[in-house]
């Protein structure tokens, strides 16, 4: 007790180095606090997002569809069987999609297109699909008056081939079973804008695109979504071994979370993340190197108590803990401090965020404000750096202190 | 009876060559417990070094210093400084006090490093500042008290964990002669009738008229060494 007392008073008594120390480690919290809030906020924007229209958290794939995508590598998707992924433990929604190439003919221009089918209900409660509909109605899979399957094309079918809602657009491809592969579609809706990555495609209702593709009860990715993309292995692995038992185990189908289904697009955002731990770094150094030189200038000021300390028998290592003692209760303080500050902050960049200077698009989704992330982690990371910080930076001193002669120390002025 | 300290051949050298200064050269003198000693001599004659380098806070650049028969030479510097805690209490003569800590802390703190119990450590610092005089100013910091008062504190810290050695360095030479005479006079009750054993550096008259022994060092080398009865 008296060893803390010792180490406060030490503080004190030279309040102005100890408010700059102070607001050095400070201002250190709070920027790396808000850093990673933001970071980790339009990390968690992007990946939700591209998670949720994109790949779903998991996907169960036929081996090798993944790195090869082939019309032949499929799994089954049949109802029932979607209906019991549907039912297991974490999951949300799912939905099946089955994806090739055709020729698209217009009124009198062919223009080659990616084709997918999706399953319209099922679709519409995993994917953002629906939110991205420019013009017409979202697809439906019932057959029309005149016997149509409905489709959705992207804006550059629809200029290239000068289609319209209502218009009939024919496809050619080749079926799995080698056959020429042809059929007539209404138009019923036009999805996304010119630079969106939807804007080469064609969506056909799952029966229709089965048909076309002669893969009955079959389709290319099973989508699943679950409560979180940061739990997407876990639900991977809870899949995998669920589907030991169904009839994806029969087409020796792959269970994967979306780190592995979008590899590249991982490996990049996790490169970018490591930049932004790098820069959170740099100003920790920052930091540092300004609290070591008022520790320094603490310690070097009371070389000569420090002597007398140890004359009376105070030992080099509780010499040590004394200066690490006072530098981790500035920390402390600090700390406290800059919860208290950014507690309120985070909650505001949480919820209302700052607005971009040009908005960007993400999967066909404009993200127009920066947000932060309300998480343990963002208030421990700090708070953790700044400790280890605090204990690197006093052990110089530390062990500046603690090698002294009592003699030579006292000496000193 | 085993010696408090024992030195031998005792030397401390500053610098090398031309400029090479003997501040203590070969001393041999053995301190018996209850002795009240005077380590007196001129200015530079080597009493301070002598003091610092009996009490382990300085290393001798020869000879061999031993503590309750152990050579500090052999001591690492954690069994030193616990060695200093346990056994040796120091009066400076710039007092030296802690300046954050009040008096009773500053007295109390020797003793936390013993691992002395809380309520004993405040019964005793409460006993040894009323014997100091010091009573009713517990609570001041070093700052708040005069120089006699706070060298009274450092002759209550030095004795209230019960050394079974004090080695003061001029404790009067700040202190007016009044101020002096009561804090030598309490030094040498302590001595008389607890036999604690005190080794002064000293200037003071006062200091040398009550010692029981009086080493006279000139140019770092014993040159008298005169026990006296009383």
């Amino acid at each position: 007790m008296l060893m803390l007392k010792l180490a406060f008073r030490n503080l004190l008594r030279n309040r102005r180095r100890t408010t700059l120390t102070l607001l050095s480690m400070l201002g250190g919290y709070l920027l790396v606090a808000l850093l990673n809030s933001v970071e980790e906020g339009s990390y968690d924007q992007v990946l939700n997002f591209y998670t949720r229209d994109v790949t779903g958290h998991v996907q169960i794939t036929a081996p090798g569809f993944i790195e090869r995508p082939n019309l032949h590598r499929t799994v089954p998707a049949d109802e029932s069987l979607l209906n019991q992924l549907s039912d297991q433990n974490g999951v949300e929604a799912v939905t099946a999609r089955l994806e090739s190439s055709a020729l698209a003919y217009g009124e009198d221009k062919s223009f080659p297109v990616a084709v997918t089918g999706i399953h319209p209900e099922r679709e519409a409660q995993l994917s953002l699909l629906v939110d991205k509909l420019t013009a017409g109605n979202y697809l439906t899979s019932d057959l029309d008056e005149s016997g149509f399957y409905s489709a959705m094309i992207g804006h550059a079918v629809a200029r290239q081939l000068s289609l319209g809602v209502g218009d009939e657009l024919v496809l050619i491809s080749q079926g799995a079973d080698g056959s020429l592969a042809n059929d007539l579609y209404r138009v019923v809706g036009i999805v996304g804008d010119a630079d969106s990555m939807e804007a080469r495609q064609v969506f056909l209702p799952l029966t229709a695109a089965q048909e076309l593709f002669v893969l009955p009860e079959q389709a290319h990715r099973v989508l699943i979504l679950g409560t979180d993309y940061r739990r997407a292995t876990a639900l991977s692995n809870q899949l995998a071994l669920w589907a030991e038992d169904t009839p994806f185990a029969e087409a020796e189908a792959e269970v994967d979370p979306w780190q592995v289904v979008a590899k590249d697009f991982y490996d990049t955002m996790e490169a970018d993340k490591e930049g932004s731990v790098f820069a959170s770094y740099v100003l920790i150094f920052l930091v540092c190197v300004g609290v070591l030189n008022t520790v320094l200038m603490s310690v070097m000021e009371r070389t000569r108590e420090f002597g007398v300390l140890k004359a009376i028998g105070t030992s080099p290592s509780r010499l040590f803990m004394l200066i690490l003692l006072e530098t981790q209760m500035l920390a402390l303080i600090a700390c406290a401090l800059g919860f208290l500050i950014a507690l309120p902050a985070n909650y505001w960049l949480t919820h209302v965020g700052f607005e971009m200077g040009e908005a960007i698009e993400v999967s066909g989704i404009l993200f127009s404000h920066y947000r932060g992330q309300m998480s343990v982690a963002v208030f421990a990371f700090p708070a953790v750096v700044i400790f280890v910080a605090a204990f690197i930076v006093a052990l110089l001193p530390g062990l500046r202190a603690a090698r002294l002669t009592p003699i030579d120390a006292m000496r000193a002025h | 009876m085993t010696a408090v300290i024992k030195t031998h051949q005792l030397s401390r050298h500053y610098g090398r060559g031309d400029t090479l200064v003997k501040a203590l050269d070969a001393v041999d003198m053995t301190i018996e417990p209850g002795e009240f000693t005077a380590i007196v001599g001129p200015s530079g004659s080597g009493k301070s070094t002598l003091l610092q380098l009996m009490g382990g806070l300085d290393v001798p650049t020869l000879g061999e210093v031993w503590l309750a028969n152990k050579a500090i030479s052999a001591m690492s510097g954690r069994e030193l400084s616990d060695f200093r805690r346990d056994h040796i209490g120091f009066i400076f003569q710039a007092y030296n006090l802690i300046p954050v800590l009040t008096a009773a802390e500053n007295c109390e703190y020797i003793m936390l490093l013993q691992g002395v119990p809380e309520a004993e450590r405040k019964h005793r610092v409460q006993d040894m500042l009323a014997k100091v005089g010091l009573s009713g100013k517990e609570n001041r910091r070093p700052g708040e008290l005069s120089g006699g008062q706070q060298q009274r504190v450092a002759v209550a810290r030095a004795m209230v964990s019960q050394p079974d050695l004090i080695l003061a360095d001029e404790p009067t030479a700040n202190l007016d002669s009044h101020t002096g005479k009561d804090l030598l006079d309490m030094m040498h009750d302590l001595n008389r009738n607890d036999g604690m054993t005190f080794v002064f550096s000293t200037h003071d008259p006062m200091i040398m008229e009550r010692a029981n022994r009086l080493i006279s060092l000139r140019d770092g080398r014993v040159e008298e060494d005169d026990r006296r009865v009383r």
